[in-house]
């Protein structure tokens, strides 16, 4: 065998490996989800699916999705507003100066969400004295998703055809008319993928909605509970769901804002 | 302020009043006290000393630990990612797909994943027992510093493969070809043409892994059985202790040396990339 084909097998070897290693752990537990046994082992025991029966008859189960949904959809809706707006502006500047700016926001992406939570359940409680609930929630995860949003929309923007908005400007449309006729329906796809990308960083996100959610429960936090109480295979089919919301939304966003790394 | 910084007006609120604020509020606590459970607003470094004394054998451990999933992650990521650019032809938009739909499929889940992997039951078990590699189910693969590192590795290994691939991307296979075609070596090309093109998607990379496993504290407890790592002892300080000023010391101190520490990485590594 020649050097060339050995290193080449060695790549495809690696490849296989990490995605291996990427996508085996979640089938599994999506598999088990489906098992009769509780025990996660193999071969199944058969197919059930009385572990989501379970999940659903649990009383914790619906108010903590709804907790999410409402927190992830509030998120996703202020970060696409704080975060569209924002990208538009840094477009306008000289790419050096956007590029520091973009780096300071994308701070909170680096910081380990233990410090964010911590903080800001300080803030609110000792700071600014104000009940703690979703909508503290909410504002974290705001922080958290803003960044990523600003990422998206300024790599749009990056490649974005200006000159049928100065046409728009040429014909006589104010500003917010050629931002709301123009340029809002060509990256629309867009805004709509970054919001699906906040949305699922909002559901993912367990431990700045622990500390800043005073009572009540979302998806992960009521995940937090079960598997520190016992080994409910219940788990299972609560974490497939989780996997199902956030694989789904981070597909459709894909799709719509065709962003690539 | 002109017109045209104007829309950075709610992001820029949301940032200082949401994440800037709480931050110096936490930082001021740091030099607080605390007497008979309560919160006392003082001024003394006694957090910091408590926390330089009682913690500086976990605070190495720490960043340690946090050192090897950083290197671990960002090793495989760069392999991953440059084997997807340039070795799986057909197969790259299924790979990188695959990267980016595990990116967001749950922090919990992908933690609960490996402790059932791991676990006395867990498939990994199950497999050493029936190849006949073990006679019964060992307990060594759960609650150490490697499952940490394992669970860890697993969940960081998308967020650092996308900022190394968006660099590889720009990368025009021709140019590796035209290197080849001149005389350089496979290392040679690696050095001087790959590595400094993505040498900012590494240092993301890099960064990220390290600062996101030297704050985590649900992985120790989860796998990692009291695992000394600072984030462990630092919720311990909000959840038990009720001793926020402690609390914020440690963080702020962990902070600091893992922010030091990859800043001076960053820069023997840039030194390094030079010709």
């Amino acid at each position: 065998m020649k050097a060339q084909q050995v290193s080449d097998l060695a790549w495809r070897g690696l490849i296989f490996l990490v995605s291996g290693f990427m996508a085996l752990p979640l089938l599994l537990v999506v598999l088990f989800s489906f098992n009769q046994s509780a025990l996660t082992s193999l071969p199944l025991t058969g197919l059930t699916l009385d572990w989501y029966r379970r999940l659903f008859a649990k009383d914790a189960f619906w108010p903590a999705l709804e907790n999410s949904l409402i927190v992830g959809f509030a998120a996703a809706l202020l970060a696409i507003v704080t975060g569209t707006l924002a990208a538009l502006a840094l477009s306008r500047f000289q790419p050096r100066q956007a590029g520091i700016l973009i780096n300071i926001l994308s701070i909170p992406m680096m910081m380990p969400a233990l410090i964010i939570g911590v903080s800001l359940m300080s803030y609110f409680v000792r700071f600014l004295d104000v009940p703690l609930g979703l909508w503290t929630v909410v504002l974290g995860h705001v922080v958290i998703a803003q960044p990523f949003v600003v990422l998206i929309l300024y790599a749009r923007l990056a490649h974005f055809d200006w000159s049928a908005v100065d046409s728009a400007r040429d014909l006589g449309a104010s500003p917010l008319q050629a931002f709301f006729t123009v340029t809002l329906p060509i990256i629309q796809p867009t805004i709509v993928g970054a919001g699906l990308i906040a949305l699922s960083i909002s559901l993912d996100d367990f431990v700045i909605a622990f500390f800043t959610i005073g009572a009540g429960n979302t998806l992960p936090t009521l995940v937090w509970g079960l598997v520190r109480t016992s080994l409910d295979p219940t788990i299972n089919a609560i974490a497939t769901l989780l996997l199902a919301l956030s694989i789904g939304s981070t597909i459709l966003a894909l799709r719509l804002s065709r962003y690539r790394g | 302020m002109g017109r045209k910084q104007l829309p950075l007006v709610p992001a820029g609120l949301i940032y200082a009043g949401v994440f800037v604020a709480p931050l110096l509020f936490f930082f001021v606590i740091s030099f607080w006290s605390v007497k008979s459970r309560i919160l006392r607003p003082d001024f003394t470094f006694k957090n910091y000393v408590a926390t330089w004394a009682q913690y500086w054998d976990s605070m190495a451990n720490t960043m340690a630990v946090a050192l090897m999933i950083a290197a671990v992650t960002t090793l495989l990521a760069f392999g991953f990612a440059y084997a997807v650019r340039f070795k799986a032809g057909k197969l790259e938009g299924p790979l990188l797909f695959l990267a980016l739909i595990t990116l967001f499929g749950g922090y919990l889940v992908k933690i609960y994943a490996w402790k059932s992997i791991l676990g006395r039951d867990g498939i990994l078990n199950q497999a050493l027992v029936e190849l006949g590699l073990v006679d019964q189910p060992v307990d060594a693969l759960l609650y150490n510093t490697n499952a940490v590192i394992i669970t860890l590795t697993y969940f960081l290994l998308p967020f650092a493969i996308l900022p190394i691939y968006g660099n590889l991307r720009a990368i025009n296979p021709a140019t590796i070809e035209a290197a080849r075609d001149l005389g350089a070596k496979r290392w040679a090309v690696m050095r001087d043409v790959i590595l400094p093109q993505c040498e900012k998607g590494i240092v993301i990379a890099f960064t990220l892994a390290f600062l996101i496993s030297a704050g985590d504290y649900v992985t120790p407890r989860f796998v990692g059985g009291g695992a000394a790592m600072m984030g462990h002892f630092i919720e311990l300080q909000f959840s038990l202790g009720f001793n926020w000023p402690q609390g914020s010391a440690m963080s702020f101190s962990a902070m600091l040396l893992s922010l030091a520490i990859v800043l001076a990485l960053r820069a023997a590594f840039k030194r390094s990339l030079r010709p």
